[in-house]
C-alpha cells in the first residue's frame, strides 16, 4: 500500500499567543508541533504499511521550520518527504492547499492519502476532503479504524453521541484521520539517525503556481475576547424568582 | 501508593556506538558541540588524508526543542562568544545592550540607592537576553554544521565499564558512555504498547552539561567521590516573571538589583530587574538555598517582593506572561569538581562555573564548552580518553580567563554565613585583597544543613513572617503558586512513574511532617510536594506528588533536609516551556 500523509506545524496547544501588529494572525515567535491528529495519521499509515507493506510518503506545505514536522516523521519510519516550502505556502487557504498538493503528486499513484481531521489552528477541516474533489477520489472522514477488505477498505467514522459508521469503500482513497485512532509510537535514536539520510524533495511555489489561485478565504481581523462578567441577583420569593428566571433566559439569553 | 521510576530489568537496550555524547544541550552543552565542529572541520580542511568524521558526535536534550528549558535572567558577557563566533553580535538575538545601571537596598517602604554601582555589578557591554532564544539560535548553529541533536532525550543512566586498556580506554572503571531515557512506562513503572527502551551511547567522550544539579553528574559525583577536599556546592533558587509593562517604565537594557527587604539579614538573595525590548521586563529573585526557616517559601518571596511601593510601580497596569524556576550554583571555585577523567567531563553549572558576585555564569558556561571542545578534539586526534588525556581540560580551565575570574570571587558566597551584614564585610574585604579576604579559603557547609527544626523557630515566622507558607496573590500585581506554574507552559506525559525519586517516604511522614513541616511543600516552586490530611499516618499527614507540575528546578535533590530525595529525569520530552525566558 502506498499511502500519503498531509502534515501540518501548527503553533504548541497551549504557547503564549501574542496578535501581529496587522491583527491578521498570532507573532510567529513561539514553538511549533505537529498538529495533533495529523501525528496521529502519520501513525495509521506506519501501521497500515507494517500490515501490508508498502510505503510511506510525508508532505507539507510551510516555512523553513515545517520542516521539522517531516524530519519527525521520517524519524518515525517514513520512507521519504516533500516538503511545499516557499513563503508563497504561508497563509494558503484550504482550497489552495489542497491544489498545491495536488499538482505536487499528480504523477504519483497513492493508494491511500491521509490528512489529519482538522488543523489545531485554523480548523477549517477541509483541506482533505478538498482534495479527495480535486483528485476526483472518494473520501470519508472522522476516522477511527481502517480494515483493509477483499475489494478495498472498511472504515469505522466517529459520529455525534457514542454512534459510529462503518463504511466500505474502494482504493485509492482519501481519509480524515481522528485523534486517538491509535497509540503514537516514539521516535528512536536510529530512527532520528537515519532520518537523515532518507530523501526530502522540495517543491517551490514556482513549479505548482499554475494550479493555485487567489485565496478564497481571507482572515480580516483576530483579536482576543473581551472578557466580561456581570452577576445580576434575582430577588423575591421562589416561585418570583422562577419567573424572572425563565423570563431571562426566554427574552434575554433566548435559550428557551 | 507512589511508584517511583527506577530502570526496568529484564529489556534489552539497544547499542549505539559515539564518539562524543553530550549531556544537555544548553549554553555549554551548544558552545562544546559548535567548537568542536569548528575544530573539525579546520582539521579535515588541513588534512584531507587524516579526516575527521562528525557523524558520531551526538548532544542529548531532555526538553522538546532546544531551549526549552533554558532559564536565566539573563545578562549575557559577551566574552566568550567573541570567542566562539567573533561576529555574533550581528546576528544572534540579543534583546538590548545594558543601557543604564542601578542598585538598590530595600527595607520594607523605601529604597536607598548605592551611589555608585559596585564594580561587579557593572554591566555596560553586556546585552539583556532571552537564554531561550539564544540557545535556539546556538543550537540551530550546531544543527546546521552536522552535529546532531536529538532532542526529547535525556541521560537518565551513566554507562561504566573496565575493559582493562583496550586501545584509546584506560585500564580501570571509567564512564563508557549514556543510557537515555526508557519511554513509554506507565505510573506504575510497567512497559505500556509503545515502550521504547533507553539507547545505551557507547561514548569514548562522555560530556556532561546538564545545568546546576545534573542528575548524572550527581551520580558520577558520588561514584568517583569528587567532592572529596572541596566545599559542598551550595546552591540558590531563582524564580523568575516576564511581564508586559505599559511603555515608559523602564528603559530597554536598563538593569536594577536589589538587596534587604523581604529578606532579613539571615537569608541571602536579592532581586534583579532588567528592562528587555517591546516593553517586557524579567523579574526575579534568586533566593539562597541556606535560609534557616524550613516554611520559607521562594516563590512567595518574589511575591512579597513586588508589594514593595517601587517595584508595584513599575509593574502597575501590566501583566505577567511566563513563569520560570531554577537552581544555580553557588558555591564558587572551591565547589568545583574535577572536571575531567578517564571518558568524561564536566561543564557549565553541572561543575559549578558560575561567578556568584556577578550573578553571570553563562559566559563561563560557553567558554568551559570551548575549552572542553578542544581538549576532545586532541583527545579524538590522538586516540586517547584516559584521564591524562582528558585532563588537559583541567589545565585548560586554570590557565584561562574562568579561573582569574572565579578566583577573585572564590570566597565571596562563603562570607555571607553569618548573614548580610557580615557578608557585605567580608566582601569589602575581599574586594581589597584579591578576593582572599581574612582566610586563604573560606569553607562553607551544604544549604540544606543551615536549616533549623521547627522547635527552634517562633510559629509565626518572627522577621520571615512574610516570607512563610504559600502565597495567597491578588491575581494582578501577586500570584498562588498554580497560577504562576499555569505560566511556565509545563507539561507531562501524564501516565509515568513519579520521577522524584524519595528514598524513604516513612521519613516523610514520621519525622520530617512534625521536625521540619514538610519544606518541600514550600521550596519546591511547582506545587509537585503536597501533604494531604490521613488520619492513618503518623503525624496526620500524607506526602503526594504531582510529578507533572516540575518545571526540573532539582531544589528539592538539593535542599530536603534529609537528602532523601533523588532528582531523575522524567520521560524526555516533557517538562517546562520557557519559550521568550
Amino acid at each position: 500500500m502506498k499511502i500519503l500523509v498531509c502534515m501540518k506545524q501548527v503553533p504548541q496547544k497551549d504557547a503564549p499567543l501574542k496578535l501581529n501588529e496587522a491583527g491578521t494572525w498570532i507573532r510567529e515567535d513561539v514553538s511549533y508541533e505537529v498538529n495533533e491528529p495529523d501525528a496521529y495519521a502519520l501513525e495509521e499509515a506506519l501501521r497500515q504499511k507494517e500490515k501490508h507493506g508498502g510505503e510511506v510518503v510525508v508532505i507539507t506545505a510551510g516555512p523553513a521550520r515545517a520542516q521539522q514536522v517531516l524530519r519527525e516523521a521520517l524519524a518515525k519510519g517514513a520512507d521519504r518527504a516533500i516538503h511545499l516550502e516557499d513563503a508563497g505556502f504561508v497563509g494558503l487557504d484550504a482550497y489552495n492547499t489542497a491544489r498545491a498538493f495536488a499538482a505536487t503528486i499528480k504523477d504519483e499513484q497513492f493508494d491511500l492519502i491521509f490528512t489529519g481531521l482538522q488543523s489545531d489552528d485554523y480548523g477549517f477541516a477541509q483541506t482533505g476532503v478538498i482534495l479527495a474533489q480535486l483528485l476526483g477520489r472518494p473520501h470519508a472522514t472522522i476516522i477511527m479504524q481502517i480494515e483493509k477488505t477483499d475489494g478495498g477498505i472498511q472504515v469505522k467514522r466517529e459520529l455525534e453521541a457514542g454512534y459510529f459508521q462503518f463504511v466500505d469503500m474502494p482504493l485509492p482513497a482519501v481519509l480524515t484521520i481522528q485523534s486517538g485512532i491509535n497509540k503514537l509510537r516514539y521516535a528512536t535514536l536510529i530512527g532520528i539517525k537515519q532520518a537523515k539520510n532518507k530523501p526530502l524533495q522540495k517543491v517551490s511555489m514556482a513549479e505548482v503556481q499554475s494550479a493555485v489561485g487567489a485565496n478564497m478565504q481571507k482572515i480580516e481581523r483576530m483579536y482576543i475576547p473581551h472578557k466580561s462578567k456581570k452577576t445580576e441577583f434575582l430577588e423575591g420569593g421562589a416561585s418570583e424568582i422562577a419567573k424572572k428566571l425563565v423570563d431571562k433566559l426566554r427574552n434575554e439569553i433566548r435559550v428557551l | 501508593m507512589l511508584t517511583f521510576r527506577k530502570p526496568p530489568t529484564d529489556i534489552t537496550h539497544p547499542q549505539m556506538p559515539a564518539d562524543v555524547v553530550i549531556v544537555g544541550g544548553g549554553p555549554a552543552g551548544m558552545a562544546c558541540a559548535l567548537r568542536l565542529s569548528q575544530l573539525i572541520d579546520e582539521h579535515n580542511a588541513n588534512n584531507p588524508d587524516s579526516q575527521l568524521s562528525k557523524e558520531n558526535i551526538y548532544v542529548l536534550e531532555k526538553a522538546r526543542e532546544i531551549g526549552q528549558h533554558c532559564l536565566s535572567g539573563a545578562l549575557l558577557d559577551p566574552r566568550s562568544m567573541r570567542e566562539l563566533l567573533p561576529d555574533f553580535e550581528k546576528e544572534a538575538p540579543l534583546d538590548a545592550p545594558v543601557s543604564k545601571e542601578a542598585v538598590y537596598f530595600l527595607t520594607e517602604k523605601g529604597k536607598f540607592r548605592f551611589p555608585i554601582t559596585p564594580p561587579p555589578l557593572r554591566d555596560h557591554g553586556n546585552h539583556v537576553i532571552s537564554l531561550n532564544r539564544f540557545v535556539k539560535w546556538l543550537g540551530g548553529k550546531v544543527e546546521a554544521a552536522g552535529v546532531t541533536v536529538f532532542t526529547g532525550f535525556a541521560g537518565s543512566e551513566l554507562l561504566y565499564a573496565d575493559d582493562g586498556g583496550a586501545p584509546g580506554v584506560p585500564a580501570r572503571p571509567h564512564v563508557s558512555g549514556v543510557r537515555t531515557d526508557d519511554k513509554g512506562l506507565d505510573k506504575n513503572n510497567q512497559p505500556k504498547s509503545n515502550f521504547e527502551p533507553g539507547y545505551d551511547l557507547q561514548a569514548k567522550i562522555t560530556i556532561l552539561a546538564e545545568g546546576a544539579r545534573g542528575s548524572l553528574t550527581k551520580q558520577l559525583i558520588q561514584r568517583f567521590d569528587l567532592m572529596k577536599d572541596r566545599n559542598p556546592q551550595t546552591y540558590g533558587q531563582g524564580i523568575k516573571e516576564l511581564w508586559e509593562v505599559p511603555s515608559g517604565r523602564i528603559a530597554a537594557g536598563e538593569v536594577i538589583y536589589t538587596m534587604g527587604w523581604p529578606l532579613t539579614a539571615r537569608e541571602y538573595g536579592g532581586a534583579w530587574i532588567y528592562g528587555s525590548k517591546d516593553n517586557v521586563v524579567s523579574l526575579g529573585f534568586v533566593t539562597g538555598l541556606d535560609y534557616p526557616d524550613p516554611r520559607l517559601d521562594p516563590q512567595r518571596v518574589l511575591q512579597q517582593l513586588k508589594r514593595h511601593p517601587f517595584v508595584a510601580k513599575l509593574l502597575e497596569g501590566g501583566k505577567m506572561i511566563r513563569y520560570g524556576a531554577k537552581s544555580l550554583p553557588y558555591g564558587g571555585w572551591w565547589a568545583i569538581p574535577p572536571v575531567a577523567g578517564d571518558g568524561w567531563m564536566i561543564l557549565g553549572d553541572s561543575a559549578g562555573f558560575l561567578n556568584s558576585q556577578r550573578l553571570k555564569g553563562i559566559h563561563l558556561a560557553i567558554k568551559s564548552g570551548m575549552l572542553a571542545a578542544e581538549t576532545a578534539f586532541e583527545a579524538l586526534k590522538n586516540d586517547d580518553f584516559s584521564a591524562a588525556s582528558l585532563g588537559a581540560l583541567q589545565q585548560k580551565v586554570e590557565s584561562s580567563w574562568i579561573k582569574d575570574e572565579l578566583w577573585k570571587v572564590r570566597n565571596f558566597h562563603q562570607g555571607f554565613e553569618h548573614g548580610f551584614w557580615h557578608g557585605m564585610i567580608h566582601a569589602g574585604i575581599q574586594q581589597f585583597t584579591g578576593g582572599r579576604g581574612v582566610r586563604a579559603r573560606y569553607t562553607g557547609i551544604s544549604g540544606y544543613e543551615r536549616m533549623k527544626p521547627l522547635r527552634d523557630l517562633s510559629a509565626d515566622g518572627g522577621p520571615e513572617a512574610g516570607l512563610i507558607g504559600h502565597a495567597k496573590g491578588d491575581g494582578k500585581l501577586t500570584f498562588d503558586k498554580l497560577t504562576d506554574l499555569y505560566h511556565s507552559g509545563t507539561k507531562h506525559e501524564e501516565d509515568q512513574p513519579a520521577h522524584l525519586v524519595i528514598h524513604d517516604t516513612n521519613i516523610c511522614e514520621s519525622r520530617c511532617v512534625r521536625e521540619f513541616g514538610s519544606p518541600c511543600q514550600h521550596f519546591c516552586p511547582a506545587s509537585v510536594y503536597e501533604l494531604l490530611d490521613d488520619p492513618a499516618a503518623p503525624n496526620g499527614k500524607r506526602i503526594s506528588l504531582n510529578p507533572s507540575n516540575c518545571v526540573h528546578c532539582k531544589t528539592c535533590d538539593i535542599q530536603d533536609p534529609y537528602q532523601i530525595i533523588t532528582w531523575v529525569p522524567p520521560e524526555g520530552g516533557g517538562g517546562p516551556n520557557y519559550d521568550g525566558m
